[in-house]
């Protein structure tokens, strides 16, 4: 049954997000560790500044106990494996713990926050220029596969080559110096003018700010799209079916779109968002270059500050993102394709 | 399979080959780029720029941010470019100078410079290296015959030690001297020298108004280096290597950036790093993903499903990500960087040749060789490995591309190894610099450009092989 697939396939992908996070916890264990101890320094440093009804040596004596107490809190007295244990659980139950220097806009600097703000940034950006690439690429693509060899298929194809190794971050940077810096059409990056107008105009500048960055990942984004797509559709459109209703006198568009669309579709989705998938892990770089603060220039910030909770944290969000695209995946391949459901009673 | 029979399949394939017009293309391309790297010095402007990238010094003639020499082609006003003189004519002449008001013989070391542009030099640098003790007086001598006296050298004691006079800066207070003694009272009054580079003034006409409004003086221009030759006769010292580097408003084939790095020499030099990280990292990838598909499915059981577990955690891993959090934290090298880019990517090719090794291994010639007593090894290898391979030569030529942007994407962060020059450490320089919005186009565009045409190259030639190898995706 499919609600037993689908329950098979979200644990297997939690599991998978528990072991990364592991491996994760355990290769980058020292520096981990470093962080945490200046945090915790930094910490008992501030309380005991505080203390002003103490002599020095009784400040002393508090701050060796609250070091004590920090650490066996953190269990930075533990052995190897237990520390990378705790940590690795921390971070599957997204306890990100504090950043160095990194705050949210609203001056938070617990790292969950701070993700948490740039998490729907970057949804927006990218949901809306996958819809734009998915409409794009598999409309070309149909038009492709129908006519292959044809004018339009080997064009396409060619730019497809052309573009193929083209990183987008660059794209990101020529549009910038064309419709930026030579016709100061868009603004050369953030979410919003400042200050931000209100109401129905804040949506028209948040699109104005969106057209860059959403424009460069479209133009790169549907040409590979719509050249697999064309290999898929092309294999259906051999079947004897699509022949007998090309016979029976049936629209060309609708034994495209409907009879050629409905049996490509498992392999299609999968691939279409194997794709997506594949790019949203590359794009990160690129909203770097249009200070779309969402995760992808969180890496960049956390870089350039060197702060590690937040760099720790953003790998996390973007891994857990990336596995629950490949559960989201399978689902959906199971449910288009009831051949898949293996293990399930039927 | 032996000798013969690999020759016979490359013939074929190569009869194909030759059919597909975009991978001759690529070929072609990939064969110019090999040479490229090959011939690495031919092709630099500046011959040491590999180690010395990152140098100031080494640069420190060039002009800054310069657009490349072509851009002349489509501007009105021709700016000066770049050049530089190796050659001084030497002779020696009795002048009368203000430190010699009785005249004196001297040793004069001259370059002779044909100006005939609209936009004047930025700079003019005379350099040479000099051992004992050395006075030199620098002058130009103008088409109109004014003498501009530009500044001096008085050392001592040097030991092959490098001199470099440069006259926009040092030279100023001079020239502006000189243009107060020609330039009219009124002139002077009504403008101000704050903006006005020296050899701005050198290059133009002289009138009262030469402050503000520009004529250009072109003509021929002598730069002249005066020792007084007692000086330069002396036992003990010594002068050679005298130049001139005339540092034009255009600068080399692409230009330079705002660190004056010329910029044709870094991607020149950025090319082998591109290919070597490429070809590498996909041929070694690819090579190792095919074993383990081959070595999977014919294991079978445990191994089989232990080793489709271990891909699974490689594949749901996200590559960029980690790369990026894993160069920040350990800053590792260029070849622990294709090391790690070999252990993220050789997952793609496993699925595909993990099925078709299942269809092979129930071949009836693998069951022969196994009653023929084959071992495992044997059969993978001499079997099966050899009919599966050529299948993953499309496969690794399309990874490359991948590859290339990957390093470029850390590179770009500032995450790549700072002792070699690539293409996304310009692209870095050039992001943090603010290139795009100062509109600085020739230090962002040809780093990319070349990215994309690498990319297109193996594009080419992956899809190529890709149509000959597996017939089934041919157009029909």
């Amino acid at each position: 049954m499919y609600k037993w697939y689908a329950l098979k396939r979200i644990l297997r992908g939690m599991f998978m997000f528990a072991l990364l996070m592991f491996v994760f916890s355990l290769l980058f264990n020292q520096v981990n560790e470093r962080t945490q101890r200046t945090q915790i320094f930094e910490q008992v440093k501030q309380e005991s500044a505080r203390l002003t009804n103490m002599r020095a040596d009784q400040i002393e004596a508090w701050r060796n106990q609250r070091l004590d107490q920090l650490i066996k809190q953190y269990r930075l007295d533990r052995p190897m494996l237990e520390r990378v244990m705790y940590r690795a659980i921390n971070t599957v139950t997204f306890n990100f713990g504090q950043s160095t220097v990194i705050k949210s806009s609203k001056g938070e600097q617990q790292v969950l926050a701070i993700l948490m703000e740039a998490l729907p940034r970057t949804m927006l950006l990218f949901t809306t220029a996958i819809v734009f690439q998915l409409g794009i690429g598999i409309f070309l693509g149909m038009k492709k596969a129908q006519k292959p060899g044809g004018s339009l298929d080997r064009s396409t194809s060619f730019v497809t080559m052309i573009i193929y190794g083209m990183p987008t971050w660059w794209l990101g940077m020529m549009l910038i110096l064309f419709f930026v810096y030579m016709l100061k059409l868009f603004p050369s990056g953030g979410l919003n003018s400042v200050p931000s107008p209100q109401g129905f105009m804040f949506i028209l500048d948040r699109i104005w700010h969106m057209a860059l960055p959403v424009m460069t990942l479209v133009i790169l984004g549907f040409w590979g799209l719509s050249f697999v797509i064309r290999n898929i559709v092309l294999g259906v459109l051999q079947e004897d079916y699509i022949m007998s209703a090309r016979a029976r006198g049936i629209p060309e568009n609708s034994v495209l779109f409907g009879h050629t669309m409905r049996t490509a579709a498992p392999p299609l989705v999968t691939i279409s968002l194997l794709s997506l998938l594949a790019s949203f892990s590359g794009a990160i770089i690129f909203e770097g270059i249009f200070s779309w603060p969402g995760l992808g220039n969180l890496y960049w910030v956390a870089v350039q500050q060197n702060d590690i909770p937040v760099l720790m944290g953003d790998l996390a969000l973007t891994t857990g993102i990336y596995q629950a695209g490949l559960v989201i995946l399978d689902l959906i391949y199971g449910f288009l394709d009831p051949r898949i459901k293996v293990g399930g009673k039927a | 399979m032996s000798l013969k029979d690999t020759a016979y399949r490359f013939k074929e394939f190569w009869n194909d080959f030759k059919r597909e017009r975009s991978g001759l293309v690529g070929l072609g391309i990939l064969g110019f780029c090999v040479l490229v790297v090959l011939f690495e010095p031919a092709f630099l402007p500046f011959k040491d720029v590999n180690g010395n990238w990152r140098s100031i010094s080494y640069w420190e003639d060039n002009p800054r941010a310069a657009p490349p020499v072509w851009t002349n082609l489509f501007a009105k006003q021709k700016s000066a470019t770049t050049v530089q003189y190796d050659e001084a004519t030497v002779s020696e002449e009795f002048v009368t100078t203000e430190r010699y008001p009785g005249g004196v013989k001297m040793k004069v070391y001259s370059f002779g410079y044909d100006y005939r542009y609209d936009l004047s030099p930025v700079d003019l640098i005379v350099r040479m290296t000099a051992s004992g003790n050395l006075s030199a007086d620098i002058d130009v001598v103008r088409p109109d015959g004014q003498t501009i006296y530009l500044g001096s050298f008085i050392e001592s004691g040097m030991k092959d030690s490098p001199l470099r006079f440069a006259t926009d800066t040092a030279g100023r207070n001079n020239v502006l001297s000189f243009i107060r003694e020609r330039a009219g009272e009124f002139g002077i009054n009504m403008s101000n020298t704050t903006g006005v580079r020296p050899t701005q003034l050198i290059f133009s006409q002289l009138e009262p108004t030469m402050l503000r409004s520009r004529t250009p003086l072109k003509g021929e221009y002598t730069v002249r280096v005066k020792v007084p030759a007692e000086i330069a006769s002396a036992p003990g010292n010594e002068i050679a290597d005298v130049m001139l580097v005339v540092s034009g408003r255009v600068s080399g084939l692409l230009g330079t950036d705002t660190a004056k790095r010329d910029l044709m020499s870094g991607i020149v030099a950025g090319l082998k790093w591109a290919l070597l990280i490429g070809l590498i990292t996909s041929v070694v990838s690819v090579l190792i993903g095919v074993m383990y598909g081959i070595i999977s499915a014919y294991l079978g059981g445990f191994s089989d499903t232990a080793m489709s577990f271990v891909w699974e955690i490689f594949v749901s891993i996200p590559v960029l990500p980690v790369l990026i959090v894993m160069s920040a934290i350990f800053k590792p090298s260029i070849w622990i960087i294709i090391a790690s880019l070999i252990v993220f990517s050789w997952v793609g090719p496993v699925k595909t040749v993990r099925s078709m090794a299942l269809q092979i291994k129930e071949e009836t010639y693998i069951e022969a060789a196994k009653a023929l007593g084959a071992g495992k090894a044997r059969i993978i290898f001499k079997h099966m490995a050899p009919l599966l391979l050529p299948y993953s030569f499309a496969n690794m030529a399309l990874a490359v591309p991948g590859t290339i942007v990957f390093e470029a994407s850390l590179s770009l962060l500032g995450l790549g190894d700072p002792s070699i020059i690539t293409w996304g450490q310009i692209l870095h320089d050039a992001q943090s610099s603010g290139a795009t919005l100062n509109g600085l186009w020739w230090w962002i565009v040809p780093p990319g450009l070349f990215i994309a045409i690498m990319g297109m190259t193996f594009a080419f030639l992956g899809f190529a092989m890709d149509k000959i190898l597996h017939p089934k995706l041919r157009t029909r």
